[in-house]
């Protein structure tokens, strides 16, 4: 339980009782931790069935063609092969997949992506045919036999390219290249940038970028003999699922079981609408025995997502004040697949002017489709593009005007009493004290005395750079007429011998929220966590819910479990004061005990209350009926789905947020950045686990500084991957940065039943935006301003020769 | 199909003996032939450590070993690591200090750290992010690993 003292808001946890067992707010270790730590936890590929076969999949190696004709004889006749199939018969066994957000929702175009190519392949690694047989290596080896013959057509792989005027359309039926166009716009941002006392009008490119859990996906499907389905996945979203193979596969909802065991980390790559999870109950009900496909590492690097570039015009005044933003983004989606990837340029538009007060904005997202590899979300969910350019804008104002960077911050920043607060593109962020949480930073990092050692050290030649960004993080969203779902459910159940079950909506892809939901049932209930177990992802014994994305496993599905179990502990006590003699409202229940308050000796264990509750029902009048299980839905506040007079919606319910600062020095020989230093003030509100919070804020924002220094997925001029391997794709390392120096602020969300906010994704675009900032920092004694991500040697050198070309203008 | 060839070694201490297609790798053995399955995959190409296990007293990653070449050897994996049923200092300090999140590298961080503090009682911060620079974890990053790691040392003192 969260003392008051450690409140620095001093606002009380809104809307509940306090909790007597001490679990929510306390530094509780995971609940199962010794199944992790014994090997004991049974990941995806650690399920074999009797029978089970293995898929691998034929891939196009051209980025673009048609396929004239595959042979697949060969493969067929091969070693240990059970079957084989290809684009051409893929339409006699399933409809296209569908889409997990369909840009068609949005007036968008849609296309049909089925499993494997059907007659056109538009990214090198497409599906175009698999092999089912006895082993994997069988498997793999027969595909070598497959020909396929293509008609090979030019690739196009640059966004600009595929808008050029009769740039080849790549996706037949089109009319261009462009997916959808978004625009977010309030007021005359030419108006007001002619008005403004300055204008910088400058660009910001994002490269392509991948999530690489360290457990790659992977499906497995068996049809029982009554003919229903079961699948097992490496996966996020079970029931979503369910529904997508249901439409895909033509067979009834109910007769389809998800399954996901625990995952190696999800990061949104195993958000659903990838061509192998429809494939493998294809190759099943061909084969008739359960097929398993497990995605090798450079299948995984065959998925990207957020590669942008940002076209924009700043306007500000001589104090400060930014006054107006034009930015024309343009986001590679590559292949449009039907996994929910292409949406996060969406976000990367919705959230400007992040948490400043811009009166005028005007900006818009271009979605183009090329033949480059499909999106899938990628933790940050495009929100990491809002926040990376506009922390940009904002230290350009502030070097432009020879301002101190944190005051420019301070100046725009949203005041802390002008919360709620409706942005200009119609959010509504619901609370928060951005200024507090600056000065917090400036106090951790020693803001002046790094200033003062960074200028002593430019004297001595070193560079030295200090990064400080904001981090908006809109959490838990619900998009109509989608599967993107804002609430969630929670059944809780107690036995007869008083230990209790959770069964959840929401999964776990190694975020500890299980441990989570054990610490809110414990406190309600008032059993100790040992008597808790928890279920999740599997559609057959969990209540419909949309699994794990956008922030949401603690704020839609912890403040369900919040309100089962307080069902539970009405009926305990309920049955305690008739035992015990006393009113409903005296009984508090501690330490699976159900006692008097005031009364310590007037006590009785729970699983005693349960089990009179089950056993004694029809002898003892009055006892609460049984059985002693509830199942609620939460709908967090604050989303509001009619569209205001602009045609708006307000998605998010939650808005955590963060100030960063990272100290780096730079090498202007070798363009090596050594991170120094990183320290952050991160509010989500109401914490249920310290512990957990500062372990997804620490992971996401060295995946982040990852993002940001050293990852790209790279292609050669045909289109072909370059960063197929671990060794090409380069994600941070222990020696590659410092410990994360983390302070808390809490504003509890006034939307939300116990005050949480979402919480998992911050940090990544804080960790992007922050190192683009210190480099840039770093560098510009040298007249250098970065204007791409990565900062990677390569980039940081070209950046510096690009500075000394201009006469170091920047 | 090749011919299979016996293998016979010692796992967590105990002797087997298991047929094996002489092509595979060992950590494809010990998770299937051996039914050890701990040990995870995370690469095949030596890159992210999730495989990495102990050979006669040295760690290796076992995706980066034929099968074959274990004879006669002693492995241990994570299913060795408790004692009688107890974890271990280390392992018990990964629990205490959320020393993983989702799990899957949890192996190879282990063994990574436990060879560590095997030639280094008490490391340094640098000391230990430089043993674990072999190991990648995509969601802690890598904090409370390091916090484990001298928790461990520190309570083996």
């Amino acid at each position: 339980m969260l003392a008051s003292t450690e409140l620095q808001e001093g606002r009380a946890i809104a809307a509940t009782e306090a909790p007597a067992g001490g679990y929510v707010g306390a530094r509780e270790t995971k609940h199962n931790g010794d199944l992790f730590l014994t090997g004991r936890a049974a990941y995806f590929n650690d399920i074999v069935l009797p029978k089970m076969s293995h898929a691998a999949v034929l891939r196009s190696p051209h980025a673009h063609a048609r396929i004239k004709s595959i042979d697949a004889s060969a493969a067929e006749a091969s070693a240990g092969v059970l079957a084989t199939l290809t684009g051409a018969q893929i339409k006699e066994h399933t409809g296209p997949i569908p889409f997990f957000i369909d840009p068609a929702v949005f007036g968008g175009k849609t296309r049909d992506n089925f499993p494997l190519a059907v007659d056109k392949v538009l990214m090198t690694g497409q599906p175009v045919a698999a092999v089912v047989a006895e082993t994997a290596a069988d498997a793999e080896a027969a595909l070598d036999l497959i020909k396929v013959d293509y008609d090979v057509l030019e690739p196009i792989l640059e966004a600009d390219d595929a808008l050029k005027d009769g740039a080849p359309i790549i996706n037949d039926g089109w009319d261009d290249n462009v997916v959808i166009t978004l625009p977010f716009v309030e007021g005359d941002a030419e108006a007001a940038l002619a008005e403004a006392d300055h204008v910088i009008e400058d660009t910001f490119e994002m490269h392509r970028l991948s999530t690489q859990p360290i457990e790659p996906r992977g499906n497995m499907a068996v049809w029982e003999k009554d003919g229903s389905l079961t699948f097992y996945g490496s996966i996020q979203n079970p029931h979503p699922l369910r529904l997508h193979l249901s439409q895909a596969l033509g067979v009834s909802e109910s007769a389809i079981r998800v399954i996901a065991p625990f995952v190696g980390g999800g990061l949104g790559l195993k958000m659903h609408g990838h061509p192998e999870e429809a494939l493998v109950c294809v190759l099943a009900k061909i084969v008739g025995r359960p097929v398993k496909w497990l995605e090798d590492r450079r299948e995984t690097l065959l998925i990207g997502g957020i590669e942008q570039t940002h076209r924009f015009k700043v306007g500000f005044n001589n104090d400060g004040q930014i006054v107006a933003i034009h930015n024309r983004i343009v986001a590679n989606v590559g292949m449009l697949g039907s996994a929910p990837g292409w949406g996060m340029a969406f976000l990367s538009a919705l959230g400007f002017p992040s948490g400043y007060k811009v009166p005028v904005t005007d900006v818009s997202v271009q979605v183009v489709s090329t033949n480059k590899g499909i999106w899938n979300a990628t933790r940050g969910y495009g929100k990491q593009g809002t926040n990376v350019v506009i922390e940009r804008m904002v230290d350009l104002v502030a070097r432009h005007l020879g301002m101190d960077r944190i005051e420019v911050r301070r100046k725009n920043m949203i005041e802390k009493d002008e919360f709620p607060y409706a942005t200009n593109s119609g959010l509504n962020i619901d609370s928060g004290d951005y200024h507090a949480a600056l000065d917090k930073l400036e106090e951790l990092l020693d803001y002046e005395g790094l200033k003062r050692e960074q200028a002593k050290l430019r004297e001595e030649g070193r560079y030295l750079g200090i990064g400080i960004t904001f981090e908006l993080t809109p959490e838990s969203a619900d998009i109509p007429g989608t599967i993107v779902g804002g609430f969630d459910s929670a059944q809780v159940k107690m036995d007869p011998s008083g230990n209790v079950t959770i069964l959840s909506g929401v999964t776990t892809p190694g975020s500890g929220n299980d441990t989570g939901l054990a610490q809110i049932v414990a406190d309600e209930v008032g059993v100790t966590i040992d008597r808790i177990s928890v279920i999740q992802g599997d559609t057959d014994t969990c209540p419909y819910g949309f699994g794990n994305y956008s922030g949401r496993s603690i704020v839609s599905g912890g403040n369900s479990a919040v309100l089962a179990a307080r069902d539970i502990g009405e009926k305990i006590r309920g049955g305690a004061a008739l035992l015990l003699e006393a009113g409903d409202e005296d009984i508090e229940l501690i330490d699976n005990l159900a006692r008097v308050a005031g009364a310590p000796d007037r006590a009785i264990p729970i699983a005693a209350v349960a089990e009179t509750i089950y056993t004694l029902n029809f002898a003892i009048p009055g006892i609460p009926e049984p059985p002693l299980e509830s199942t609620r839905v939460y709908k967090p506040d604050n989303i509001r789905h009619t569209p205001d007079e602009k045609g708006r919606i307000q998605p998010y319910p939650t808005y955590s947020y963060a100030m960063h600062g990272v100290v780096v020095e730079v090498d202007p020989e070798t363009g090596a950045v050594d991170i120094k230093r990183i320290g952050i003030v991160h509010d989500c509100g109401t914490m249920i686990n310290p512990l957990f919070i500062e372990g997804q804020m620490a992971g996401a924002m060295v995946m982040g500084l990852g993002n940001g220094m050293s990852e790209e997925l790279k292609y050669d001029e045909k289109g072909t991957p370059l960063s197929t391997r671990f060794k090409a794709y380069l994600m941070p390392r222990a020696g590659d940065v410092p410990a994360v120096e983390l302070v808390h602020q809490i504003t509890p969300s006034p939307f939300t039943l116990l005050g949480t906010k979402g919480a998992g994704e911050a940090g990544v675009g804080g960790g992007m935006s922050v190192i683009a900032n210190a480099v840039d920092d770093a560098l510009a004694p040298l007249g250098v301003t970065i204007r791409e991500l990565p900062v990677s040697p390569p980039n940081v050198l070209k950046a510096i020769d690009e500075a000394g070309s201009n006469g170091g203008r920047g | 199909m090749t011919n299979s060839i016996r293998l016979n070694l010692t796992v967590n201490g105990e002797a087997r003996s298991v047929e094996i297609d002489p092509r595979r790798l060992l950590v494809e053995v010990i998770r299937e032939e051996l039914e050890l399955p701990g040990t995870h995959i995370g690469c095949l190409t030596g890159d992210c450590g999730a495989c990495t296990v102990e050979r006669d007293g040295q760690i290796i990653k076992s995706c980066l070993a034929l099968a074959a070449s274990a004879e006669g050897s002693e492995i241990t994996t994570i299913e060795g690591l408790a004692e009688n049923g107890e974890l271990s200092t280390l392992q018990q300090a990964f629990w205490d200090e959320y020393g993983f999140q989702c799990g899957y590298c949890l192996p190879g961080m282990l063994f990574s750290a436990k060879d560590l503090l095997a030639q280094n009682a008490s490391p340094s911060e640098d000391e230990i992010r430089h043993a674990i620079n072999g190991n990648l974890c995509r969601c802690t990053g890598y904090d409370t690993i390091v916090k484990s790691i001298a928790e461990a040392a520190a309570r083996t003192a």
